[in-house]
């Protein structure tokens, strides 16, 4: 990347990272409104997801199959407060992709899945259009950081099960639709990067998001 | 309003873009793997073998470089290879090209820092009363070899002109030039896997005289080569397997994982049958990265030492102690004799041990008096891990170490070959 684009790049970063705050901004400072109400939204979803990055099958397999699919499962806890960006917690599992073949008539199986532990940030596009009302409320952009629990699997003389850690980020977009005062329905296409380990998912998940506590 | 969904669209550019980047140094030569020295015979290589000044191209590769000959055995064959040494870094790979008219040889040269690298295409001639002519071996008073010919940047053909002109020998003065993981680090794009046959071979192209190798056992207790204590992407080629490497049965590892640059991870064995059959590297350093019996390394250490022998070789290989795990584990060996041993400790543990090599690491500075102390008792004193230039210079000019372990040993055959 030449030093022009990185500079633009930086600029881009440096003016992104003030948007949060100018999404709360007020023109006139109301200081007699009471703050509140905060909530606790606790969100689960599964859905199905593909593993978008390079794979190694070793030369050695033969009749080799690759599986890129997997159903991930995630469970989000969101602290909803009286201000847009949303601050949560993230776990889940995703399974990453897996691979069979034949070594000298002998099977082999690999199996790799992710457990992401990331700290994630959401906040609803209302600020685009500055509409409180309008659809882009429903609409919200999540990211997060954090760690993944790579874990991988083999069957081939003996089986060989290990855990090791990557560090990585994720990125979603989602659209929610109420269904009752506690009960909202979610659709997130979301992308897993677990960069040290080089694994990368994209997934499209339904969610069903229930507020926990309300204050 | 527009202006917010620009920042955002730059955001998510940035974020999908990133800034990473995939380094790469791919050799541009193909090697012929010709065997025999063509047009080189013995005294025309040793002739050439010297310090030599850089007239034209010594913007890229400094005003001095040094020019060796090293070989690798092919069964009953032997080719040859001339390599130059740069103090920035760098190394030139070239064969003889016996197809050329004249003396000339014909490689790649790279820089280890950065990805820089291109070919070269040299030939041999003899300057005499201000007169150059192509060199046919023989060399009268007064005249001077001079080797010159072009390169150029990655894969495009060699235009630029260099010229190089015989100063003076290398430096006589034994010295050990040796390559960290087995000839240097994966990290530094090397044509080959640190840790590999193939990187083993090309060691002394790279300017060592000795290597530098890590043991391991597998889960089924076969010592292999590797240096980290898990499978991971700086090391191998990815295919979903990860953990520690002691969680793996030979079989397992080497059906299903190649190292970075394709190869198998070699078996202890291997490797020293490769220094042993193939190579005239004179030194090989086990470092002990396992946890266990250290019974089976000393039977290989010694099965290979014996060979060397009968192949009229004369060959060292000692295991490294590089902890206190490792002195317990040398102690508990029943039959110490014939164990040559390198202690990475202090002097007190490396005398109590009767280790015969001794090598504290470089950022203890020079250790004059312990580094006398130990090579008036006989010892031998390495010093590791030095990659540095500059300290590389001054610790071959500055002090008595008998020898320097370093990722660079391009570097440190430069400031060594070309000391006075």
């Amino acid at each position: 990347m030449s030093h022009s684009l990185k500079f633009m790049a930086g600029v881009l970063i440096a003016v992104g990272l003030t948007l949060p705050a100018r999404a709360q901004n007020r023109s006139v400072a109301d200081t007699t409104r009471k703050r509140g109400p905060y909530a606790v939204v606790l969100s689960v979803g599964s859905g199905l997801s593909y593993y978008s990055t390079h794979l190694g099958v070793p030369a050695a397999l033969s009749n080799e199959q690759v599986n890129r699919f997997g159903v991930p499962f995630t469970i989000r806890a969101l602290w909803v407060p009286d201000h847009r960006l949303r601050i949560g917690l993230e776990t889940g599992w995703t399974t990453m992709y897996s691979y069979r073949g034949q070594v000298d008539n002998t099977n082999s199986h690999v199996y790799v899945s992710a457990v992401p532990a990331l700290v994630v940030f959401s906040m609803p596009l209302a600020w685009l259009s500055g509409d409180e009302r309008s659809i882009a409320r429903r609409l919200s952009l999540t990211g997060g950081s954090g760690a993944y629990i790579i874990h991988s699997r083999l069957d081939f003389d003996g089986t060989v099960q290990t855990n090791t850690l990557s560090l990585g980020w994720m990125a979603a977009a989602s659209y929610t639709q109420p269904l009752g005062p506690r009960f909202r329905l979610s659709g997130e296409l979301k992308w897993y990067d677990a960069v040290a380990s080089e694994n990368a998912a994209f997934a499209a998940q339904l969610q069903l998001n229930y507020r926990l506590v309300r204050w | 309003m527009n202006t917010r969904y620009l920042v955002l669209a730059g955001l998510l550019v940035t974020l999908l873009m990133g800034c990473r980047k995939d380094y790469e140094a791919p050799v541009p030569y193909t090697f012929s793997n010709m065997t025999g020295s063509g047009k080189f015979p013995t005294a025309i290589r040793q002739a050439i073998n010297g310090v030599y000044t850089v007239t034209d191209g010594s913007d890229k590769f400094g005003a001095q470089v040094v020019l060796r000959w090293t070989y690798t055995h092919n069964g009953a064959d032997t080719s040859h290879h001339l390599s130059v040494f740069t103090s920035n870094v760098g190394y030139f790979d070239m064969e003889p090209q016996p197809q050329t008219g004249g003396l000339a040889v014909g490689g790649y040269w790279r820089r280890l820092q950065d990805t820089e690298i291109g070919l070269v295409q040299l030939t041999v001639n003899v300057r005499r009363s201000g007169v150059v002519s192509p060199f046919t071996g023989r060399l009268a008073t007064g005249d001077t070899l001079v080797v010159s010919g072009v390169y150029g940047d990655g894969d495009v053909t060699p235009t630029k002109r260099l010229t190089m002109t015989y100063a003076r020998p290398l430096n006589p003065r034994p010295f050990s030039i040796l390559a960290h993981r087995s000839g240097g680090r994966t990290s530094d794009l090397l044509p080959a896997s640190e840790n590999s046959v193939e990187i083993i071979k090309m060691a002394s192209r790279l300017g060592a005289t000795g290597i530098e190798i890590d043991v391991r056992y597998t889960k089924d207790g076969v010592p292999i080569l590797y240096h980290d204590n898990t499978l991971n992407l700086r090391l191998i080629q990815k295919n979903g397997l990860a953990g520690p490497i002691e969680a793996y049965t030979y079989q397992q590892l080497n059906t299903l994982v190649r190292l970075v640059n394709g190869e198998r991870i070699p078996t202890l064995e291997e490797a020293l049958q490769t220094v042993v059959d193939e190579t005239d590297l004179s030194f090989v350093w086990l470092d002990t990265k396992y946890i266990g019996s250290m019974q089976k390394v000393q039977t290989i250490q010694q099965t290979y030492l014996q060979r060397a022998k009968a192949a009229g070789r004369s060959l060292q290989i000692v295991i490294g102690l590089p902890s206190d795990d490792a002195v317990s584990l040398y102690r508990a060996l029943p039959e110490k004799a014939n164990t040559p041993v390198l202690c990475e400790l202090d002097t007190s543990i490396t005398r109590s041990i009767n280790a015969n090599i001794w090598a504290p690491r470089w950022t203890l500075g020079d250790q004059r008096a312990e580094v006398n102390a130990m090579k008036a008792e006989g010892r031998t004193v390495f010093v590791w891990t030095l990659d540095e230039p500059q300290f590389i210079r001054e610790f071959i000019d500055q002090t008595r170490f008998d020898g320097i372990l370093s990722n660079y040993a391009c570097v440190v055959a430069y400031y060594h070959y070309s000391q006075q």
